[in-house]
């Protein structure tokens, strides 16, 4: 019976990686609303009901992805990551530019950002490539497949230009093809032939980012300039302390030192920083890590390869932006685009991301019965 | 089916990522918790401004409210040559600034061209509708900035003693110097949050110390009798081709200073265009033989003592006298002459016999009563003391000279009250120029009350020295100009010898006249000196007493003193004073 199936699933349901996620999502909420109370009469007024709106439409697709039998999406992940290509390219033709970058579709009253449907169309198709079994990788073009998939939307995306986005591609194909048993060899003369081919990426590279770079080495600079976000996003962490300066009280966002079009994206942490200090960080970095190891027991705990592979894609996904996010505002990483999975303020990255934990949720709701 | 080996790739990432989660922990306890006092620092710095809130400096009043200082908020026009120049419109902005401003416009061409700076001053203190004018224009690079400037509404007016402020605000000169701790504004301060972009966040006011005006300075001074003594002396200036005149008009009970002028004078709102000479207050700062005006001191301590009557008589030598070893003279030669006719006569032989009575101790003792050669004590700067030797350093023939006002020197102030002591009945009061002082809200905050120096001479002789003064001004004395239709006046003259190159000069004289009136019921006391007045006339009795009478008659009207009664009877009465003996 379909009531019982249900019944059923529920039990076997991750109530504790869905519930350090639910209250990812609920603290995203809360510092969106606090990093844009006092903008002042701009159109960010309503981010927070337009997240609102985003989280439910993301609970939704969760549900529906956590439901649905993981293998068909390896079935259709061909059609998926081509219909995301497809959007991202047809940013180029009708896209919305932005901050100086072309990375939205609008979309009736919505505006898409169809590289976040991207990266995830990656894991499916790379996850569905190196599924076979591992000796049949030994063949290199498997590899050399999966590289080109994703070298695609690699230069589409870097074209908008989005490098941190692009960034996140290819640990996501690079951790694939080592969880998937590609032999180190083959990895290692893949690293070889990036670190030789890495001072050449500082010719493709445009001037801001040549300049962040620069500026994450040597952060003074520029402090008006380049380095005021990252300058001023330190001084908002440092200036919080164990508790904080408490919710909505952040000044340096409330005065708008932190400019009012990153603190509820990318530089939503520092927001978060300043106002409920050390304590709420490390609430923060352990929701996080309960999300991460809950979706590694899943890989760990899954049925077959695709599954494993699954979930090793969606987390790598995860932390990568996580940690560059994070290590951006505390200084540890050099400025980049990546929002802050579940917080930061964006609806396409919310769906996908809560999309992407619905596959893992799927994934663990199939796992082998315990021996 | 479990790989092992995918395991042990599965463990590696895990531990790998635990490790980075651990870094990132690890920076965020070190920026939360670590020593960043810096960044805390930082972030304070940058929201908190602390601002100075300017207040305006008080006000300087004469008695009756005429405003004689006051703060008008003005502009500074300030430029950013940068901005200026990156547009290329230096000879555009320097054209129209230097127009309105009244500005040389290659200078300020210049200053705007220069390379790499973001602020000049165009031009400082502009007021308001200049400032409107050039804002109008809209010139690229320019912005103001709201200032104070000290303003004085009536500029020559009594500007000596008002004195000025410099141009950072501190008093210096006059009553702005001498009381400038209270006419000092105390700034507001305000700690301030802004925003990102440097505006006010409103209603976040950390500190707010409120600013306090400067308490306001009410004279003695009276505008009007201020301007009767000018005019007085700007016309003496040009009738006698003075080099310097000055004058001072005293309230006889009270010793209040109702006029204090000098000559040279200077505008106060264009102070930095003049000179030492101009801005010297010459009633204080300049010391001068008082020559016969002195006498009406000397004689009256000679009255008051009893070594002489009225009317005893002394020879004088028909205008020669050999004493000490050196000769006396006087002006016009005469023989016997009686106390009161040497007064009326001025005559240095009879006045230095009558001093020779008293001796010297009791003549230097009683002039220290009076209150000459030290200084008064009124609450202006650079007040001289002028000098007067004690006794033991007097030759053989000091006395006779002091007694007719040589070998001493005063400031015209000190005469003044000396011969107000007479005419307030023997009783010196201390000359003041303060009445009041009041803060912003009109609360008194001191008052200055009229202050005793102490007794020169008895009451009695008090009344006989006025009298006998009286006839200075009537036929036969020395200074019939100073006399006022319808008030008798009393004084002296004197007429003394500049020293150049430590000899006396017989072309250079001071002239003088201090008297009071009305003679019985005396209300002011004026002093006039004449610094080298010629070519023609240079005593005191022709130019100094004729500009006594310029100010007294109208002061007299001014302040409703009822006149006195028929010349006539006044005149015996002058001459046989009731209770008089003789």
């Amino acid at each position: 019976m379909k009531g019982r199936a249900l019944a059923l699933l529920l039990r076997r349901a991750d109530w504790i990686t869905f519930g350090a996620m639910l209250a990812l999502v609920g603290l995203g909420l809360l510092f969106i609303f606090s990093s844009t109370h006092q903008a002042g009469g701009s159109a960010l007024q309503g981010l927070v009901r337009r997240q609102l709106v985003f989280a439910g439409v993301g609970m939704a697709v969760y549900a529906g992805v956590a439901m649905a039998d993981y293998h068909r999406f390896g079935t259709w992940s061909g059609a998926l990551y081509a219909a995301a290509l497809a959007a991202l390219a047809l940013v180029f033709a009708v896209g919305t530019r932005r901050f100086g970058a072309l990375r939205w579709i609008e979309v009736g009253p919505v505006t898409v950002q169809p590289s976040e449907a991207v990266k995830l169309g990656l894991v499916l198709v790379v996850s569905r490539i190196l599924a076979r079994p591992a000796r049949l990788l030994r063949e290199v073009r498997w590899t050399a497949f999966a590289l080109a998939l994703t070298a695609l939307p690699f230069w589409l995306i870097f074209r908008q230009p989005d490098l941190g986005t692009a960034a996140v591609l290819l640990p996501v194909t690079l951790g694939l093809l080592y969880a998937a048993g590609v032999p180190l060899r083959v990895l290692v003369a893949l690293g070889v032939i990036g670190l030789l081919l890495l001072p050449l990426g500082w010719f493709v590279l445009g001037d801001y980012q040549r300049q962040r770079l620069l500026v994450y080495f040597q952060p003074d600079i520029d402090p008006l300039g380049a380095g005021w976000n990252k300058r001023q996003s330190e001084i908002a962490v440092g200036a919080g302390g164990l508790w904080g300066k408490g919710v909505l009280r952040g000044t340096q966002n409330l005065l708008g030192f932190l400019p009012s079009t990153v603190a509820p994206t990318d530089f939503i942490f520092s927001v978060l920083a300043e106002e409920v200090g050390f304590v709420g960080c490390a609430l923060v970095l352990v929701l996080y890590a309960i999300v991460l190891l809950g979706v590694f027991r899943a890989a760990l705990q899954a049925p077959d390869k695709l599954g494993r592979l699954f979930c090793v894609g969606v987390g790598i996904l995860l932390f990568f932006h996580a940690f560059v996010n994070m290590g951006m505002t505390v200084g540890l990483m050099p400025v980049t685009g990546l929002p802050l999975p579940l917080l930061s303020y964006g609806g396409s990255f919310l769906v996908s991301t809560l999309a992407g934990l619905g596959l893992v949720q799927s994934v663990y709701l199939r796992r082998r019965p315990r021996e | 089916m479990i790989h092992e080996r995918y395991f042990g790739r599965g463990f590696l990432v895990v531990s790998a990522s635990l490790v980075v989660w651990g870094a990132l922990g690890a920076k965020l306890f070190s920026l939360h918790l670590g020593d960043n006092e810096d960044l805390r620092e930082r972030a304070r710095r940058m929201h908190q401004v602390q601002r100075e809130v300017k207040a305006p400096r008080g006000r300087i009043t004469d008695r009756t409210g005429t405003i004689l200082a006051m703060d008008l908020v003005t502009q500074d026009v300030i430029a950013d040559p940068m901005v200026i120049q990156d547009r290329g419109q230096v000879p555009f902005v320097s054209f129209h600034a230097a127009r309105l401003l009244d500005l040389d416009r290659a200078a300020l061409d210049s200053r705007l061209s220069r390379p790499g700076r973001r602020f000049e001053y165009v031009s400082r203190h502009v007021p308001r509708d200049r400032a409107e004018m050039v804002r109008d224009l809209d010139l690229v690079g320019l912005r103001f900035e709201p200032q104070l400037t000290r303003h004085y509404p009536l500029g020559h007016l009594a500007s000596h003693v008002v004195g000025f402020t410099n141009l950072e605000g501190v008093g210096s000169l006059g009553v702005e110097q001498a009381l400038d701790p209270r006419l000092r504004p105390v700034s507001g301060l305000v700690h301030l949050i802004r925003d990102g972009r440097g505006r006010e966040v409103p209603g976040q006011r950390l500190v707010n110390l409120p600013e306090r005006s400067g308490a306001s300075v009410e004279l003695t001074l009276d505008a009007t009798i201020q301007h009767m003594v000018e005019q007085a002396l700007d016309r003496g200036m040009e009738d006698f081709n003075a080099r310097g005149a000055w004058a001072v008009v005293l309230s006889v009970r009270t010793g209040e200073v109702l006029a204090m002028a000098s000559r040279p004078g200077f505008d106060l709102n264009r102070f930095r265009a003049s000179s030492p000479e101009e801005r010297m207050n010459r009633v204080i700062g300049y010391t001068y033989e008082p020559g016969s005006t002195f006498k009406a001191a000397t004689l009256a301590l000679a009255l008051d003592h009893g070594v002489v009557r009225p009317d005893d008589v002394f020879f004088c030598e028909h205008g020669r006298w050999f004493y000490g070893g050196r000769s006396l003279r006087d002006y016009s030669p005469h023989g016997d002459l009686t106390v009161a006719d040497i007064i009326q006569k001025s005559s240095n032989i009879g006045t230095a016999k009558v001093l020779l009575r008293l001796g010297p101790e009791r003549l230097y003792q009683g002039l220290l009563g009076f209150g000459v050669a030290r200084p008064t004590g009124i609450r202006l700067p650079a007040e001289e003391s002028g000098v007067l030797a004690p006794p033991a350093g007097w030759s053989g023939i000091s006395l006779t000279r002091i007694a007719i006002g040589h070998e001493t020197t005063v400031t015209a102030l000190q005469i003044a009250t000396m011969m107000n002591a007479i005419a307030n009945d023997g009783l010196v009061v201390r000359p003041q120029i303060l009445r009041r002082v009041v803060d912003d809200a009109g609360r008194e905050l001191e008052r200055f009350e009229p202050e005793l120096a102490g007794r020169a001479i008895r009451p009695d002789t008090a009344a006989l020295m006025r009298h006998l003064l009286a006839r200075v001004t009537e036929p036969g004395g020395t200074a019939t100009r100073a006399r006022v239709p319808g008030y008798r006046v009393a004084g002296k003259t004197g007429t003394a010898q500049k020293v150049i190159d430590g000899r006396y000069s017989d072309r250079l004289n001071i002239a003088s006249f201090v008297g009071f009136l009305p003679v019985d019921r005396p209300e002011v006391t004026i002093a006039v000196v004449l610094d080298e007045p010629g070519p023609v006339h240079r005593t005191g009795g022709r130019v100094a007493a004729p500009l006594f009478a310029q100010i007294a008659e109208p002061l007299m009207r001014y302040l409703d003193v009822v006149p006195d009664p028929e010349p006539a009877t006044a005149s015996a009465r002058a001459v046989r004073p009731p209770g008089a003996g003789w």
